[in-house]
């Protein structure tokens, strides 16, 4: 059933020939959670894939809805009884999509940007957060692009507690790692990584700390950043580092925590964070979805400045488990999970969402 | 169907509500089964009411309607054979009533069935019937379906628990049947015409369901025996034995050995494994139940019974049981996944012959299913893109359809007829039970609207 036409998603032929229809995807996607709609779900999606393959469809504008709608989060690959790599499969799909001239504005607007900007939502002036960059340290910390110009506070509060920890970092006049372009159908700018890696390693540093997990996966896996590796940098996300530290705060209230898709089921840091909370809030409790069964927030996959409406109808289902355990703060260790919980957040709901490092700050300071 | 047709849809459901965009309708096109055809639209009802509207248009117009759950059919059921309207039940999915003291639930269609399970756990009550698709499947689907599972050995199926049905007709009239007492005597039962009708005679629009307590207390336990004929006569003592297993599993030899080669299962190379599960209300009535399934596998000389300490040993042997279907159908891109079903003490019997006709044939095959209630899933791995495999396999599956029908069995235990086996009703049913369920597939929807091309009605 190969039409030779489609050599990236051709790689994937027996993969998709594996999805059996099952549909037991559907009680893990959280685009299906958010719209009911099958035809987003991943079962919707191999479908599509199966009659492109098999000469039956065009891969055309009419497709862009469903496969440029995934978040990219991994639950159906985790719960797929069959084992369909689905993620994999849905950036080969849209990359043949763009090679052919087809995409969500949305996804081409972000690859252009990043070919005019240096971040991903074209911004002229970051923030500099009062910390000298590129100085010579033992640690170089990350910020990334929505921690940079989207959840400063969150990041401000992850300095303060680096500079409390008297941990020696610098910061550097950081670009986009670009990773995400990957995921919607464009590739990783040689031009920005080459400039991130040449920064990082002139601070002489031996550690970089991340504080996204889309970042740490772009840095520990792509092939383009292999000379941080090969220069022997530990690259860690913000959480491991945190969970080596001792933090001597802690809190009565009632705290739950958010596995974000990048960190849990796309890196398998789930213990770490959770070492740190837990000691410092003996009352912590899991949400009824946690670990690889985690809700994802709706975020990821270029999905939020896509399709934002069904993001954050995604971000509230995630906050419903929330108010079931009854939680006072939600945290996570994404700043891109924080923003669309966050944003989606109802007045009604009296928890407190965000990072670990914010809260922990809020703890130092009373 | 035409536009004029789409926009009346449209006018009835609300334009959020309708859909013709090629993404839904590929999606809608197919269910679990290896059957596809294209509707023309697809729409997303809010209630009896508008359904009722669309079924009078659908007379008007002469366009076929197919309802649908989460489209996990294994038979073909949800495929839009002739085209047509696909009402998809996913915005009615309200719990519309939990009456414990009367153990009853009210639901819509579109109720996930492990929804359900949520709702009622905080009260100790569940509905018993167990699909293995239970995280997705609908109740409507598992109502026109007649759904059951792993548990069915003890519990029986979804139809030992529907009570009353508020249905839609094909002329669009919306009916009441059933009763919302634990027993009645009263008049024609009309709530089991419609369970497991597959959607052909009416849209379901609301279920009365019997709940049941919850079992607070299990035992495990796993047995191998060296032959076939042994784990059958253990499965006979064990039914002689004066206890209901609440589950009784069977895998055979081929089954075992994909487990054991391509899952890593620390399994004995043997005949056949027995996999029970006993349950009760106290931890001495499970005991119980084990202590009589132990002496059966004793008797019958098992080669080695292991028996679960506690929950995790137990979730252990499940997990073998439950990566069967899946391990094995990795071994080929497609496979055909039966649900032959024969009395109890006809098994063995099933399977050896399943085995016979196997012989001789290059596709692997596995056999396992729940021997506690006769029901049998074998499934035959092949490559669906040579069409002389697909030929050579569905000679086989007629093959095998006749076997279990000449031992008294039922071509399908719990996936349903559909399209999938429509052409073997015959070997099932004479030509007066046919005769009947074609007059009344006819009386009720004489433009034959509803879910056409299903159960060999049309013939």
């Amino acid at each position: 059933m190969t039409s030779e036409k489609h050599p990236l998603l051709e790689k994937f032929t027996e993969q998709i020939q594996h999805c059996t229809r099952c549909g037991f995807c559907q009680a893990h996607c959280p685009v299906f959670g958010a719209t009911g709609r099958p035809a987003l779900n991943a079962r919707g999606k191999m479908l599509l894939l199966k009659e492109v393959l098999a000469g039956k469809l065009e891969l055309n504008q009419e497709l862009v809805d469903s496969l440029f709608q995934c978040t990219t989060c991994a639950s159906c690959a985790t719960n797929c009884p069959s084992g369909v790599d689905v993620p994999a499969i849905i950036k080969a799909a849209r990359q043949e999509m763009v090679g052919l001239g087809t995409c969500h504005p949305a996804f081409s607007g972000m690859n252009q940007v990043l070919d005019d900007y240096d971040n991903i939502y074209a911004e002229d002036e970051p923030e500099d957060f009062d910390r000298e960059r590129g100085k010579q340290a033992e640690v170089v910390y990350f910020i990334g692009c929505v921690g940079q110009y989207r959840e400063e506070d969150a990041t401000e509060a992850a300095l303060d507690l680096l500079d409390h920890l008297e941990v020696d970092y610098t910061l550097i006049d950081e670009v986009c790692c670009s990773g995400v372009l990957e995921d919607v159908g464009f590739s990783i700018k040689p031009a920005l990584a080459e400039k991130n890696i040449e920064r990082i390693l002139a601070t002489g540093a031996k550690t970089l700390v991340t504080g996204c997990p889309y970042c740490y996966r772009t840095f520990n896996g792509k092939e383009i950043y292999a000379p941080l590796r090969e220069a022997g940098l530990e690259i860690l996300h913000f959480s491991q580092f945190l969970a080596r530290q001792d933090l001597g705060v802690s809190t009565d209230l009632k705290v739950t925590y958010h596995d974000p898709c990048d960190l849990g089921r796309h890196c398998g840091i789930y213990e770490e964070p959770r070492k740190t909370i837990k000691a410092l809030a003996p009352n912590f409790v899991e949400m009824p979805s946690n670990h690889a069964n985690a809700l994802c927030c709706g975020a990821g996959g270029g999905v939020r400045g896509a399709y934002a409406k069904n993001s954050l109808a995604m971000a509230r289902k995630r906050l419903a488990e929330v108010e079931e355990v009854g939680a006072d703060i939600l945290l996570t260790e994404c700043n891109s999970c924080v923003h669309n919980l966050a944003n989606a957040k109802l007045r009604a709901q009296k928890f407190q969402v965000m990072t670990t490092a914010q809260f922990i700050m809020e703890l130092l300071e009373d | 169907m035409d536009q004029r047709d789409k926009e009346a849809i449209r006018e009835i459901v609300g334009e959020d509500h309708f859909s013709d965009e090629l993404i839904d309708l590929v999606s809608y096109s197919y269910d679990s089964s290896d059957h596809d055809h294209r509707p023309d639209c697809a729409a997303y009802p809010a209630d009896s009411e508008q359904i009722s509207r669309i079924m009078q248009l659908a007379n008007e117009r002469g366009f076929a309607v197919v309802p649908r759950g989460a489209g996990t059919s294994l038979a073909g059921s949800a495929v839009p054979i002739n085209g047509g309207l696909v009402l998809d039940m996913v915005r009615m999915n309200r719990i519309l009533d939990i009456r414990i003291p009367d153990r009853q639930v009210v639901v819509q269609p579109g109720v996930v069935y492990a929804a359900l399970q949520k709702a009622l756990a905080p009260s100790g009550f569940c509905f018993p019937p167990d699909p293995a698709s239970g995280k997705v499947c609908t109740l409507g689907g598992n109502v026109a379906t007649n759904a059951g599972g792993i548990r069915g050995a003890k519990y029986g199926v979804t139809r030992d628990y529907v009570l009353a049905l508020e249905v839609v007709l094909p002329d669009g009239r919306i009916m009441h049947t059933g009763t919302k007492c634990m027993k009645s005597a009263s008049g024609l039962d009309l709530t089991r015409m419609f369970v497991g009708s597959e959607g052909v005679l009416g849209v379901i629009t609301e279920i009365t369901l019997k709940i049941n307590p919850m079992p607070t207390a299990s035992r495990t336990a796993l047995a191998s025996f060296e032959t076939l004929r042994q784990a059958g006569q253990a499965v006979t003592d064990i039914m002689h034995s004066g206890i209901l297993p609440s589950v009784l599993e069977i895998m055979e030899e081929n089954t075992i050995r994909v487990l054991r080669e391509n899952y890593g299962a620390d399994l004995p190379d043997v005949a056949a494994l027995l996999l029970v599960e006993t349950d009760g209300y106290t931890d001495a009535e499970a005991e119980y139940g084990m202590q009589k399934v132990v002496a059966a596998f004793a008797a019958n000389q098992a080669k080695t019974v292991s028996q679960a300490k506690d929950r995790a040993e137990a979730e252990k042997l499940w997990a073998i049981r439950r990566a069967a279907g899946s391990v094995a159908g990795g071994l080929r891109p497609n496979n055909l996944s039966e649900d032959v079903t024969v009395p109890i003490s006809k098994v063995p019997d099933l399977l050896e012959g399943i085995q016979k006709l196997m012989e001789g044939h290059k596709y692997p095959f596995v056999i396992f299913g729940h021997a506690g209630d006769g029901n049998l899933h074998p499934k035959i791995m092949f490559d669906g893109s040579d069409p002389e495999q697909v030929k050579e396999v569905h000679q086989i599956a007629e093959q095998m359809f006749k076997l279990t029908c000449g031992l008294g069995g039922t071509l399908t235990g719990e996936h349903g007829i559909g399209l999938a086996k429509a052409p073997y009703m015959r070997l099932e049913h004479e030509e007066m039970a046919m005769e009947m369920m074609r007059l009344l597939k006819r009386t009720l929807d004489p433009n034959n609207v509803l879910n056409p091309g299903k159960m060999a009605l049309d013939d």
